[in-house]
């Protein structure tokens, strides 16, 4: 039987299937890639809905979009509490216990993440326009997301979180002290990010390196290091000022997202 | 409603600037070719989003928007060509891109009033990638020799190096009572203007509006009052001037009229302006003492 491939998760569909089934990203239209090689994150249509685990995921909306998940007995998914938009009364909730309570708190961090337990619906979004980012974990997979940029996780992925090395990087890399580390072992998982702004993506070749505003970076696969770059800009008047880039040297996944808040230059 | 002219020599009703009209997109600014163009009954003209991947052409390099809710330009840089820009709407860009700084003048007055000290220069070979901090749209302003446009402070994104650049006060003020007996002043339009004109050859210059944008080609005295913070660009053949409106009504007491006013800003044709959907919440302010040149009137 012909299957068609989905470009942004890889995924095997049925022939007529206008949606991907593991990431929703719309299959009867062309990628959108710009000349330097950054692919822009499906824009997921209105009510698209896709599988996970043995529940479903829809995204509604499109400015500021929901994600509303009906989890199947069994399922769990876990997330920042305040990122929840609403739920049916009778869906379970739990904590998870994030560990580092003093370095979290330092980090401005939450210490507990809730956890939703199936059966029922809940649903999720965050506070700025932007993009949902849908991205299916293989087995084996490390991803880096940037702090307070993750919406879900399903119950498959496991959490913890990673202290960015370096005091340049973290006085100057724009993404805090910490970030959130998403790991799966012998399961697939499910992770949804929330992008502000449209969200690109780029898959650096090994030794490969491109240069990103620190406020832009969302995420990427632990196989890629980031390190904090400055660039003087003397103003000829009392020394100059510092400008901050973070080099992403490959291989590996970098996705950005355009709207930020800029925090590199002191 | 009106429709563009046919396909054959095609002016962009948006840029105002003739091409073959073969491809979707003008080849100058990015405007959509096959779409209906939109006027309202007051005669403001919507200025279409720029179509997502569309390519824009300048010198020897490209220009590609990217995304739809906050934008980016990508540009590809010719070895020939460089742009400049503020620091902080830098997204992306390859490692052989070279940067240095272009210094300006009044660097007292810029930090007073929170504009950038320096521009930064990058200079291809290469791809830059530029994005601003709002939802709204990227516009294409190409400059012909001898044109020059006065941009509202912050709306600014990048421009071409063929493009000049310079800036002057917006000589739009008022101000009210303060404490002890002081002035407080208040700029409705920023306390600067940056103006870009072309120089030579053709220019191309990047702004971003957050939300919507509206144009409209004023004729030879014909005025329209528009929110202060709304304001995008202007034709500099168009003049600009404060106007405050008191509402009628009984008010409890003596310095409720004056907080209820409207501050606007009239624009005084001929020439085009634009404006943006997202603007600043006007404060209320005290009793106008004195201001930059105004109208008043009193309902």
């Amino acid at each position: 039987m012909d299957r068609i491939e989905c470009q942004w998760c890889k995924a095997q569909n049925q022939t007529g299937r206008t949606n991907c089934t593991t990431c929703g990203a719309p299959l009867d239209t062309k990628d959108l890639v710009t000349d330097s090689g950054w692919a822009e994150a499906p824009r997921l249509r209105d009510m698209t809905e896709f599988r996970f685990s043995s529940s479903t995921c829809q995204i509604e909306g499109e400015i500021v979009p929901v994600a509303e998940l009906a989890l199947a007995q069994g399922d769990s998914v876990f997330f920042e509490h305040h990122v929840m938009l609403w739920k049916e009364p009778q869906v379970p909730m739990s904590a998870l216990n994030t560990g580092g309570g003093m370095k979290r708190m330092l980090g401005g961090m939450p210490h507990i993440l809730s956890v939703a337990h199936g059966p029922g619906r809940v649903a999720f979004s965050r506070d700025h326009a932007g993009e949902v980012v849908v991205l299916p974990l293989h087995p084996s997979m490390e991803l880096d997301v940037r702090e307070h940029a993750f919406l879900a996780g399903t119950h498959s992925l496991s959490y913890s979180f990673v202290r960015i090395k370096g005091l340049a990087n973290i006085l100057h890399g724009g993404g805090g002290m910490y970030m959130d580390r998403f790991v799966t072992h012998s399961e697939p998982g499910l992770l949804l990010l929330h992008g502000y702004g449209n969200v690109f993506q780029k898959t650096l070749q090994p030794g490969e390196k491109i240069m990103v505003e620190p406020g832009g970076f969302l995420y990427k696969d632990s196989s890629v290091t980031m390190n904090a770059i400055k660039q003087s800009v003397k103003t000829g008047l009392l020394g100059g000022h510092n400008m901050y880039l973070a080099e992403m040297t490959g291989p590996g996944r970098v996705g950005i997202q355009s709207m930020y808040v800029h925090h590199g230059s002191e | 409603m009106s429709m563009p002219p046919a396909q054959s020599g095609y002016t962009c009703p948006y840029c105002r600037l003739a091409s073959d009209g073969a491809s979707r997109t003008c080849p100058h600014c990015g405007a959509p070719v096959d779409v209906r163009l939109k006027i309202s009954d007051s005669g403001w003209i919507e200025q279409p989003p720029i179509r997502d991947m569309a390519r824009i052409r300048f010198s020897r390099s490209t220009c590609q928007i990217s995304g739809e809710y906050v934008p980016v330009a990508e540009m590809g840089l010719h070895d020939d060509d460089w742009v400049y820009f503020s620091h902080h709407v830098l997204l992306h860009c390859d490692p052989m891109v070279r940067f240095d700084n272009m210094p300006m003048k009044g660097a007292w007055k810029r930090m007073r009033a929170g504009m950038p000290l320096v521009m930064m220069r990058a200079q291809g070979p290469g791809h830059i990638a530029f994005s601003a901090d709002h939802p709204g749209e990227t516009l294409a302003v190409p400059l012909v020799p001898g044109r020059a446009i006065d941009v509202a402070e912050h709306r600014f994104l990048v421009a071409t190096g063929n493009v000049a650049y310079d800036w002057q006060n917006s000589d739009v003020w008022f101000t009210t009572p303060g404490d002890n007996n002081s002035e407080e002043w208040h700029y409705p339009l920023g306390r600067t203007m940056d103006t870009f004109a072309a120089t030579g050859t053709n220019g191309l210059l990047l702004l971003h509006a957050p939300g919507n944008t509206f144009i409209r080609d004023l004729q030879p005295g014909q005025r329209i009052l528009v929110q202060p913070t709304g304001l995008i660009w202007k034709d500099q053949s168009v003049r600009m001037f404060l106007h405050f409106e008191y509402p009628h009504g009984n008010y409890w007491y003596r310095s409720a009229r004056w907080q209820a006013k409207t501050t606007w800003l009239t624009l005084e044709g001929p020439g085009r302006v634009a404006v943006q959907s997202v603007f600043e919440r006007p404060e209320p302010t005290g009793t106008v003492r004195r201001s930059s040149g105004a109208t008043t009137q009193f309902w």
